[in-house]
């Protein structure tokens, strides 16, 4: 069974690679990393806010892979 | 606090993919970000190439066409072009079924809209975002390849191809014509991926 999802898993991992997941890999990319993940978390306790239309410009920087 | 070094190449690749389209459709991009955007490079996958043609689209307008495109297109005088909510995809009609369902969903992933925010949650810049959200951890842990495959096919899968598909032939679209071309391929690669899953 484990091989199996391992297996699984390798062949989506292969897919997403061919299918271009990688597309945006060579120039300036959109960074969803680190940064904009620490500013999103502004939590009231109760759940973490996602990042919304005027707000997600403060977060997302351009930056250089 | 996000484990985004753990993730692997790809799913950190998706969740930047997730991210930049939730960006470009929750607000047109500014000067500097079309600079960049122009910079943007693409492999000759279909996803590659469809960035490729983007970028070569973003070197050649300018902040304001960009502005006014995405009025034209989600604005508009009394409204824009295209109405980019799940709700309104599946049922005709904003504020329905679709939407208590996601908001349930969010309630029990930990999501919280942000209070200052007045669209409905199923906005499609919101769901990418969500999406980048829970691959990256944003809402505690990393959610696990099922969960996130239970959000797509529950709020994303039914409708979002079809949006995509729309801004690539909607009338006010040169930029977003191409950003709906990458959507579309996008979420293609996504459904299949899960289906390996």
């Amino acid at each position: 069974m484990k091989q199996k999802c391992d297996n699984a898993i390798a062949d989506r991992r292969s897919f997403l690679k061919l299918a271009g997941a990688g597309a945006v890999t060579g120039g300036a990319v959109l960074v969803g990393g680190k940064g904009a993940a620490e500013a999103s978390t502004t939590a009231d306790g109760t759940g973490r806010h996602y990042k919304e239309t005027d707000h997600i410009k403060t977060y997302y920087e351009l930056a250089r892979y | 606090m996000s484990d985004v070094d753990a993730l692997a190449t790809e799913d950190l690749l998706r969740a930047r993919m997730y991210r930049f389209l939730a960006r470009l459709l929750s607000a047109p991009p500014d000067e500097a970000m079309l600079k960049s955007l122009s910079e943007m490079d693409g492999d000759d996958t279909g996803l590659g190439k469809a960035m490729l043609s983007f970028a070569n689209i973003a070197s050649k307008i300018n902040q304001e066409q960009a502005e006014e495109e995405y009025h034209d297109l989600f604005i508009g005088v009394a409204r824009g072009e295209l109405l980019p909510y799940g709700s309104y995809y599946l049922t005709g009609f904003l504020h329905e079924k679709p939407l208590s369902k996601l908001r349930n969903d969010m309630a029990q992933l930990g999501i919280a809209s942000d209070a200052s925010h007045k669209e409905p949650e199923d906005h499609i810049a919101s769901l990418m975002d969500m999406m980048a959200g829970l691959i990256t951890g944003e809402f505690g842990e990393p959610a696990p390849l099922a969960g996130q495959k239970a959000f797509f096919e529950a709020h994303i899968a039914s409708w979002a191809s079809h949006f995509f598909a729309d801004l690539e032939g909607a009338k006010s679209s040169v930029l977003y014509a191409a950003i709906g071309t990458i959507g579309r391929s996008f979420m293609e690669i996504e459904a299949t991926a899960f289906s390996m899953s």
